[in-house]
């Protein structure tokens, strides 16, 4: 991709520019936010203490990276009430894959969802590295470093749960019925503000590349383990528009959620309600202080 | 299976048990370890062994240090007079030794460090 003109500070972008940063934003903020509040559900519930544990500080990591993009949000005047705690449940951005229930007990679930996510995390936040916006590319690094436990405790899991046919059933369940969710990491938010976003180099790989690098890495693997991706196969299927895929009735990306997600929102915003809150309290120093 | 853990603190450093944890192989029980006990303190290092491979002796099975004074064996009794060279040289030996390990560590964190 030809090298971008970097973009100016918060302040000084255009209403285009602007609108393109925060819809990346949202598209990675909310995921991390949804992701982790899901995760946290397996909390005295994993199968055991040390899974339990290493779940948990995932859903920390993944809630500490949220709040470095929603800080990133801020800088255009939102509050965190606004970004979080106040905003509407039909404003949200965040994949179906990540707002999706889990079935009591369902610990491949939760692993299979995982896998795919940390996956798909790795290849877009290669595509953010060298993000026309400063503000994005400073705080990569940070968060790349913390991702890599993430796949190995995904690989690792899925690879011992592959090992006998039981544990093979139960990832292929949560393969069939998490694999479309997974494909709307890569929907668009809107079509023309996608194309802005690659166009003004904020993300240098569009979101079609990505799925490709993405299907690369995760089909193969899947297979390896003795899964059937159905109707992922490759290569034939590349290119093409994201409607030539199965993909679910509702897309996040679009704004679009599953019941789940509005059942979810309510709970996590309900003590925030309950207490009459306005505002949320920081405990933390800002990460641009920090 | 339960898996001891040793932590680490500064490469140089003696790895020192600090727990264990419950997994089926080295490779979860690495995984596991990091979470507990390598987040919230500084950790160099990490090892982890099966508790079963662990050998064991107590005080109900041994005297440690014995009952009868063993300060005979000790270098230091010996210094009653003018050092004893052989007691010096000894003494020099184990001050050069301590040098050397301090270089040797500084060095490591220098080059850990940037």
């Amino acid at each position: 991709m030809a090298v971008t003109e970097s973009l100016p500070g918060p302040a000084d972008l255009s209403d285009d520019q602007q609108e393109a940063v925060e819809h990346l934003l949202y598209r990675l903020a909310d995921d991390e936010f949804v992701a982790a509040e899901r995760y946290t559900e397996w909390q005295v519930r994993s199968p055991t203490l040390e899974s339990d544990l290493a779940l948990a500080n995932i859903a920390q990591d993944e809630l500490g990276h949220a709040r470095l993009w929603y800080d990133l949000l801020e800088d255009f005047g939102y509050t965190e009430s606004e970004l979080v705690w106040e905003r509407d449940a039909e404003a949200w951005r965040h994949s179906t894959l990540v707002e999706r229930p889990f079935d009591e007990g369902d610990w491949a679930d939760a692993i299979v969802r995982s896998y795919l996510y940390d996956q798909a995390e790795h290849v877009r936040l290669q595509a953010l590295e060298e993000s026309s916006y400063p503000r994005i590319r400073d705080r990569i690094a940070k968060i790349v470093q913390e991702e890599d436990y993430h796949r190995e405790h995904a690989e690792n899991w899925m690879e011992r749960l592959a090992e006998e046919k039981d544990g093979l059933e139960r990832l292929q369940d949560a393969l069939d019925s998490l694999f479309p969710h997974a494909l709307t990491l890569f929907a668009p938010t809107d079509e023309a503000v996608e194309d802005r976003i690659d166009d003004l180099g904020i993300r240098t790989r569009s979101l079609d590349a990505l799925r490709e690098d993405w299907l690369d890495a995760v089909v193969p693997y899947l297979e390896d383990l003795g899964l059937d991706v159905g109707d992922a196969e490759l290569p034939e299927q590349y290119d093409v528009h994201h409607s030539e895929f199965e993909l679910p009735e509702h897309l996040g990306r679009d704004q679009s959620h599953t019941d789940a997600w509005f059942d979810l929102q309510e709970e996590f915003t309900n003590t925030y309600r309950e207490l009459g809150r306005h505002k949320a309290n920081r405990i933390m120093k800002d990460p641009d202080e920090a | 299976m339960i898996w001891e853990v040793f932590r680490q603190e500064d490469a140089g450093d003696y790895h020192e048990h600090c727990g264990n944890v419950h997994a089926p192989d080295r490779e979860m029980a690495l995984m596991f370890a990091e979470v507990q006990h390598a987040r919230r303190k500084p950790t160099n290092s990490l090892w982890v062994a099966p508790k079963d491979e662990i050998g064991e002796v107590d005080t109900e099975d041994a005297k440690f240090g014995g009952t009868t004074d063993k300060s005979y064996r000790w270098a230091s009794t010996y210094d009653f007079e003018a050092a004893a060279s052989e007691v010096e040289e000894s003494t020099n030996e184990q001050v050069e030794a301590e040098r050397r390990r301090k270089v040797q560590q500084d060095k490591q964190e220098a080059q850990g460090g940037d």
